[in-house]
């Protein structure tokens, strides 16, 4: 079972992925700002094979996430989900390293795809 | 003196009140006065806390149940994979019926969280979300606030419609483009924008009001982020409207949409006695790379005022023909005007490919003053 952390800080969107991405398949832990999900990933010694994280949050945004997470021996996949449709928003998390970008509002079938494919190429 | 019936209570006060000097009783009634504001400002306060903890405990008892239900009827609906999705789809909605949706705050909440979640998804999970608004009837309490005399209301509604993409007629929203209220115009421009498949720029016809520079700004971001919008060519307007910020907007369309074939109408814009809008026909030219406007820029030149004159240097750098070279010599060798001078070794700089023996030339040659312009302009890493 792929272990998944959400970062969102919107309290309607934890309870779509919960649904687009199926418990029996996917282990969903939801946070909702970046220093949580800091304390998240260093109380699991960064044991996630995937994380989800939207950008603008209280704390720590999204890219440093995504900084702290790429700059690891073994870094973590990352998707954003974002309703930033700022062009360079959208650059600046890719030269972070960010695997994948998704633009709110999602659509449920493309998230379940990318979140695959993802994982499929990182086992 | 007006003979007022005081309580017995308040009649000590009101003896010691009668009895003062002047300067004491106008003490006195700027104290009750103040006394008497302060008190209405608490009680305002502690009201508006009030409703707030009580709308706030409604809310926390009846979102996770609204949550529950539009999880239960559309996210988790089998008809969420299906490839197409009908809007004729009857959802199940008993859930929500048990709930006391006779009260307005109630469907109000429901419309705010379907809302919400429409914000987060799209396809069939966000077709069946509005199939949900609509047949809760939720449509009919956005038409209330729609045809409501206050703005706000308006604004809401509008605010409703673009998000569930429901179509209002332009009898209803044209006249609100007009708006002499700032917020709803910008509402409802956004919102004819949106929701108009076939025509959404026609209220350019109406406006009577000049676009402020904001408006503009919010008008270009929604027009160029909404998905499948008709674009029109804007010569249109730039050849038959009245209102000159409507021709000066749509000659920034007619850049961002690359509109070649509006060049003719933009052209003979060049003829408007309005030099401000001259000088954005101008800036258009040059950023479509007309070439064959360059002739009648520089033979206008001499005739123009300063800011036109920097908008045809301008053009003739980002055309970059190299046909002019020569004349922006001339112009950053003899102008007296700082601005021009800057502006003529910029384009000279942009036309480098055919002119970089004259730029070395100028290097060697030029003024201090010169010289600092000219390394100015070669640096790649500044833009301005």
């Amino acid at each position: 079972m792929s272990k998944i952390l959400l970062v969102e800080d919107d309290e309607i969107m934890p309870k779509i992925v919960a649904r687009i991405l199926p418990a029996s398949e996917y282990e969903l832990h939801h946070v909702s700002n970046g220093k949580e999900a800091f304390e998240k990933l260093d109380s699991t010694n960064y044991g996630y094979d995937l994380i989800i994280t939207d950008i603008m949050m209280p704390y720590a945004n999204g890219f440093e996430i995504l900084s702290k997470v790429k700059n690891r021996e073994r870094p973590i996949p990352v998707i954003i989900v974002s309703n930033a449709g700022n062009e360079d928003m959208i650059m600046e998390g890719f030269k972070l390293g960010a695997d994948d970008f998704l633009k709110k509002p999602i659509i449920p079938a493309e998230l379940l795809i990318r979140v695959k494919r993802l994982l499929m190429k990182n086992k | 003196m007006l003979d007022i019936q005081v309580p017995a209570f308040l009649e000590p006060a009101m003896n010691t009140f009668r009895y003062a000097p002047l300067a004491i009783q106008l003490a006195m009634i700027f104290i009750v006065i103040a006394a008497t504001g302060t008190l209405l400002a608490y009680f305002s306060i502690l009201r508006s806390r009030y409703l707030g903890y009580r709308r706030d405990k409604r809310l926390s008892y009846l979102l996770p149940k609204v949550d529950n239900l539009i999880i239960e009827e559309v996210l988790t609906n089998p008809e969420v994979t299906e490839t197409s999705y009908s809007d004729q789809l009857i959802l199940n909605t008993e859930g929500f019926q048990e709930l006391p949706m006779h009260k307005k705050w109630v469907r109000e909440a429901i419309t705010g969280r379907i809302m919400h979640f429409r914000r987060n998804v799209r396809g069939n999970m966000g077709q069946m979300l509005r199939s949900l608004y609509m047949q809760l009837d939720l449509d009919k309490d956005t038409m209330k606030k729609m045809k409501s005399g206050k703005w706000e209301k308006k604004v809401q509604a509008l605010t409703e419609f673009i998000n569930m993409d429901m179509s209002i007629s332009d009898v209803t929203i044209l006249p609100l483009t007009n708006s002499r209220n700032r917020e709803l115009r910008a509402a409802a421009r956004h919102a004819y924008i949106k929701l108009s498949k076939n025509e959404p720029f026609k209220f350019f016809d109406v406006v009577t009001e000049p676009l402020l520079m904001w408006d503009q700004v919010e008008l270009f971001r929604i027009i160029s982020s909404t998905e499948d919008i008709a674009i029109p060519n804007f010569a249109r307007w730039i050849t038959y409207s009245s209102n000159k910020s409507v021709v000066s907007f749509c000659l920034k369309l007619i850049v961002h949409y690359n509109q070649l074939p509006a060049v003719p109408a933009v052209i003979k814009l060049l003829d408007t006695k309005d030099h401000y809008l001259r000088a954005n026909a101008i800036n258009c030219l040059g950023k479509l790379r007309v070439p064959d406007v360059e002739e009648k820029l520089v033979s206008l030149y001499s005739s123009q005022p300063l800011h036109c004159q920097i908008e045809i240097l301008k053009a003739l750098g980002r055309i970059s023909s190299g046909r002019y070279i020569d004349f922006l010599k001339q112009e950053f060798l003899h102008s007296t005007d700082f601005d021009l001078r800057k502006s003529a070794a910029k384009s000279l700089v942009k036309n480098e490919w055919i002119a970089s023996q004259v730029l070395r030339e100028l290097i060697d040659t030029a003024n201090p003053e010169n010289l600092r312009i000219l390394k100015h302009c070669m640096n790649p890493l500044i833009k301005y």
